[in-house]
């Protein structure tokens, strides 16, 4: 069956949507109170409504970021797991973002980067989580709170580094991924380009 | 004003504990049940409502085979301070003007995290969830009073003055090498030990941990460079590759044609 290339064609599901919002809220305010925490700044934490009230929001959204990351794993995981050479050929020209000019391998449902990104978010949050919940409940090891603090901060480094990218890259950088966010749909002309091998197995049948 | 520091002489200290009591009585603490943990130290450990303590130390050595060490156990009032340095609330911890480090329970979130950052082991947390300690009796020296355990202690082990004064003093008693005097910049307590510090339950070279001392010294500043850079890169992408714009297929029919002819 072939697709028009003018209809829509649901990308994620209203499900991925609410947690991808989950997910975005509570990891942006995580972030900004983290870094209030960190740098001891008064006017981030006057908006929080102090430091008390800004530990109780911190906590309480890692609370949110923990249930919303581990409803993704079922979501995306399996295919962020699977790699082929087509994925070894994005990774070598960089996915196109250095040059216009390079050939761009065909992508699944998601490209490569997207695929080790998702796993690095995973791999930090998951870092960022056990050793939040360490810090939050189980303060009584000297040795295992200097452990998780720092790991809490590592990781904090790597998400507030991924987040700025993240958002350039789904945001500006690549038009027409943002109604995704939105709408979960985009045009099969767009998928046809940017997903082509998610499409033609649309199209023979194989996938939805 | 210049650096005070209380001087502590182990040897003179007759384990009265009067000094316990006056710290209890100036901060309004009460007393709490105490316990036998081995020695005749009471109560056994520091609390929430216990800001200093004599540890009853038997150290019996070869010489001397009855030697009974009574030693302060307190918040060391540190110049570099691990707590300070890894506590997320400003002013919760804060450094008086006369160099002692005081807190303020309004301002404590409760994290704990000054657990992990003391070498010493000092900060406990009371029921209320907010950490207490030594203040060295901040609102006292402000009114030039003496800390509430130099004012009591009367065999002198604890005394309280100018830090110049305090190292003369026991430089003066016959003790070349004062515990506290470089250690972490200079401690607010300074002990003058006999024998070695760890005698007396006290690290040779008392420091903060490397984990801290990474983090806040190394990799704190790169999550400014990290973020800068980031946005920094992201500007440079735009404008210099500028974004991937995938455009209808009917402004770019030659790419159609190509995905057909593959099919």
């Amino acid at each position: 069956m072939k697709l028009n290339d003018f209809d829509m064609i649901r990308k994620e599901g209203p499900l991925a949507i609410l947690t991808h919002w989950a997910l975005a809220i509570s990891c942006i305010l995580l972030t900004i109170s983290g870094f209030a925490f960190l740098y001891q700044n008064e006017t981030i934490a006057m908006f929080f409504g102090g430091f008390t009230a800004m530990k109780y929001i911190h906590n309480w959204m890692g609370v949110l970021f923990t249930i919303s990351l581990a409803l993704t794993i079922p979501m995306w995981l399996k295919e962020c797991l699977e790699y082929d050479k087509d994925d070894i050929q994005w990774v070598k020209v960089a996915g196109g973002y250095l040059s216009h000019k390079v050939a761009i391998p065909p992508m699944h449902k998601l490209n490569t980067g997207q695929k080790l990104a998702y796993l690095g978010v995973l791999g930090m949050g998951g870092g960022i989580i056990v050793s939040g919940f360490i810090i939050w409940l189980y303060p009584y090891s000297q040795t295992l709170m200097l452990m998780a603090h720092f790991v809490h901060n590592v990781c904090f480094i790597g998400i507030a580094i991924f987040i700025p990218v993240h958002v350039y890259l789904g945001a500006i950088a690549n038009p027409g991924t943002m109604r995704i966010m939105i709408y979960g749909t985009v045009p099969v002309w767009w998928a046809r380009k940017k997903s082509p091998k998610w499409i033609q197995e649309v199209e023979e049948g194989k996938s939805h | 004003m210049s650096k005070k520091s209380l001087l502590i002489m182990p040897e003179m200290c007759s384990g009265c504990r009067a000094c316990q009591v006056a710290c209890k009585n100036w901060n309004q603490l009460p007393a709490e049940k105490t316990s036998m943990k081995g020695d005749f130290s009471h109560p056994p450990d520091l609390s929430g409502t216990t800001f200093n303590r004599i540890r009853f130390a038997e150290m019996p050595t070869e010489k001397d085979k009855f030697r009974w060490l009574f030693v302060s156990q307190r918040c060391m009032h540190c110049e570099d301070a691990g707590c300070m340095k890894i506590c997320p609330t400003p002013g919760a911890l804060y450094r008086t003007q006369d160099g002692g480090v005081a807190t303020n329970k309004e301002k404590c979130i409760g994290c704990h995290l000054c657990l992990a950052g003391c070498p010493f082991n000092v900060p406990r947390y009371g029921a209320d969830g907010k950490m207490a300690k030594c203040t060295m009796c901040a609102d006292r020296i402000e009114n030039n009073m003496l800390p509430a355990c130099a004012k009591t202690c009367h065999t002198q082990a604890i005394s309280f003055g100018d830090r110049d004064s305090m190292l003369a003093k026991a430089r003066k008693m016959g003790y070349s090498k004062v515990y506290g005097q470089n250690e972490l910049g200079g401690l607010g307590v300074m002990f003058a030990f006999k024998d070695a510090p760890k005698v007396y339950g006290y690290d040779e070279n008392p420091s903060i941990n490397e984990m801290v001392i990474l983090w806040h010294k190394y990799l704190k500043p790169m999550s400014w460079f990290g973020i800068g850079g980031v946005a920094i890169a992201s500007a440079l992408h735009y404008f210099a590759v500028g974004p991937h714009k995938a455009e209808a297929p009917k402004e770019d029919k030659k790419e159609e044609v190509k995905q057909d002819e593959a099919k």
